[in-house]
């Protein structure tokens, strides 16, 4: 039996490294690297159209010029742009992102604690918008046109069209002002405290994930019915006499989960730009508020460092999808088209 | 899919195909036409009109005055500015911003999408690749560093803006100049021997056109809201002029005792974008033939 599942497994593996799309997932691999360094070469090249206010943030107004000059040769700020690059990029790649100028600690750690923070409420905000996308759009593909469908749709529309700035302090003023069900403000760790902590994460994480929420719904419950108006397998189900739900989840949900998970990943940057603004809004310490505290103090290492994260995570993700995307669709794993 | 980033994500490809009485569809084409003229209307002509007085430099003894007072329909803000007056005026701001970077994002990554895709080859591919460096990106990440480096003001936020709107637009003009290249017109017209610049100008762009004005609806609203993230952070249009992110901003402070400063503005940007996303919607309905 080991031997049969062994010769299973060589087959697969056959399969997916002949399969064409693989050796395009694998182009896209080797894609991702000069990407990265393109997005590391815009920031720095954008950080640095201003010259040298780094060292006057940090001396103040009042600062001679004498002084100034002298903090930017001590800080090497007085070095051509490309060579900083260069200098910079050589620590980066050995996992060494310099110092901040502000706080004088090393940028790696700051980020290392920042990154669990923001990571958690990015996934609380994916899981969240898909689990109840995924219902409220099989509710509504089950009868097409029908008043469920038509307020799902309703609402999802005016949903896209909520700024997640303005749905946050909505939900602050429901949730937290009149009902008092949750803090305003604040966060405490989840090692401290877990249920404080999923309150305090609750708000930002539901502003985040609303309009997701909305665009998930819309994406699948278009999809579904556009399955079931009018393809063959649906057909051949139905006349087979299988029930509408299996209908709708075996044979079209099943379908749809593919094109799902490539809108979820392409959503992805716009869910992780999102933190940036919702973290300022709920003083959560996560990677988008050292980011706009960076900003606000010209503390350029730590800006450039958090840019490249959003950037490489954003990569990462992108490639994750079409890796699931090639592995999970079978007319893709097998290479027949 | 979208370069431009922001909680309004570009509207889902597919909607189910579904027969609809003509007046329900050319209502919903109207309504949303008719209430970004609205919009525009109220935000440029309504200052000039209506009696309302100026959005800066308001007289202390009226601060904070409620909504629905004589004079200040909205009420006033703790400055004693009149908050309708700081809508419109405001408005003005985002509206002039979005058509702006529209318009550039449109002749710019139009363009460049078209050109790539008619030339092909090479050079198509080392486009895109650049153009992938930029949809990679969360783009109110950078769009923030750039207004930071940049100073905020008016003219930077375009520039930011209108940057990150140029590779989205790119892509939808080359899909669309790819699938027209191989109609039997365009080879007609290269056998007669036109040269490539009026094949661009007078043939590819007319054909694309439709698909990128729908498009650049969609991106209207993602503008107007990354504009107000912008100066909800304090790096968009400098205070004390108004915009609708910095008015909501300023309205946060005192959210649980005046939330009216912070639900006019809100509801402004609301309507806008909502009324953008529904136009948007209703031309691709219109123009895929439906």
């Amino acid at each position: 039996m080991t031997v049969a599942v062994e010769r299973r497994t060589r087959n697969v593996t056959a399969a997916l490294l002949a399969s064409p799309s693989l050796r395009l997932v694998g182009k896209r691999l080797l894609m991702a690297i000069p990407i990265t360094l393109g997005v590391s070469i815009l920031t720095f090249w954008v950080l640095n159209l201003v010259p040298g206010s780094a060292a006057q943030q940090l001396l103040g107004v009042e600062a001679t010029e004498e002084q100034v000059r002298a903090l930017e040769r001590e800080m090497g700020l007085d070095r051509p742009a490309w060579i900083r690059y260069l200098d910079w990029l050589g620590g980066a790649v050995t996992g060494d992102l310099g110092k901040s100028f502000v706080s004088d600690q090393q940028v790696t750690s700051l980020l290392g604690e920042r990154l669990v923070v923001t990571f958690e409420l990015v996934i609380l905000a994916m899981v969240g918008s898909l689990v109840l996308a995924i219902p409220v759009a099989l509710l509504a593909a089950y009868r097409p046109n029908r008043l469920f469908d038509r307020l799902s749709m309703v609402v999802s529309v005016s949903g896209l069209s909520v700024a997640n700035y303005v749905l946050a302090l909505v939900l602050v003023l429901i949730f937290a002002v009149q009902l008092g069900w949750f803090p305003a403000i604040g966060y405490v760790p989840f090692t401290e405290d877990p249920v404080e902590n999923l309150r305090t994460m609750a708000l930002p994480a539901a502003a985040i994930a609303f309009p997701l929420f909305c665009f998930y719904t819309r994406f699948l419950r278009g999809d579904l019915v556009d399955q079931l108006l009018g393809q063959d397998y649906i057909i051949t189900a139905q006349a087979k006499g299988v029930g509408p739900w299996r209908v709708l989840i075996r044979h079209a949900f099943r379908n749809s989960s593919f094109g799902l998970i490539t809108v979820v990943g392409l959503n992805l940057s716009t869910l992780i730009g999102a933190t940036v603004i919702i973290e300022q809004i709920f003083a959560i310490p996560g990677l988008g508020q050292l980011m706009v505290q960076a900003i606000n103090t010209r503390d350029m290492l730590v800006v450039q460092a958090c840019v490249i994260v959003f950037a490489v995570v954003t990569v990462v993700a992108n490639l994750v999808t079409d890796l699931l995307y090639a592995v999970l669709d079978p007319r893709i794993r097998y290479g027949s088209s | 899919m979208a370069a431009v980033d922001a909680p309004v994500a570009t509207v889902a490809e597919a909607d189910a195909p579904r027969p609809r009485r003509a007046w329900v569809r050319k209502l919903s084409l109207w309504v949303p036409a008719g209430l970004t003229a609205f919009v525009f209307l109220a935000c440029f002509l309504g200052p000039v009109v209506l009696p309302i007085p100026a959005p800066v430099g308001g007289n202390v003894l009226e601060s904070s005055l409620p909504s629905f007072s004589p004079g200040h329909l909205l009420g006033t803000d703790p400055n004693g500015n009149d908050i309708l007056s700081r809508i419109l005026h405001g408005g003005r701001a985002s509206l002039f911003v979005a058509v702006t970077v529209n318009v550039i994002g449109l002749a710019i990554g139009g363009l460049l999408g078209a050109l790539s895709a008619y030339i092909g080859g090479k050079v198509d591919t080392v486009i895109m690749r650049l153009l992938d460096v930029l949809i990679a990106f969360p783009s109110l990440v950078l769009t923030l560093a750039v207004a930071q480096s940049l100073g905020p003001s008016l003219t930077n936020t375009i520039f930011a803006l209108a940057f990150f709107s140029i590779p989205a637009v790119a892509r939808v003009a080359r899909a669309a100049t790819l699938s027209l290249r191989e109609l039997p017109f365009m080879t007609a017209a290269e056998l007669a021997g036109t040269p490539w610049w009026r094949m661009l100008l007078r043939h590819i762009v007319p054909n694309i056109a439709p698909q990128l004005i729908t498009f650049s609806m969609l991106g209207m609203g993602t503008v107007i809201v990354i504009e107000g993230a912008l100066s909800f952070l304090g790096l968009g249009i400098p205070a004390p002029n108004p915009s609708w992110g910095n008015m909501i901003s300023e309205g946060q402070a005192s959210l649980s005792a005046t939330p009216d400063l912070v639900i006019w503005p809100s509801l402004a940007l609301f309507i806008t974008v909502l009324a953008f996303n529904l136009l948007g919607e209703a031309l691709r309905t219109q123009w895929s033939g439906r």
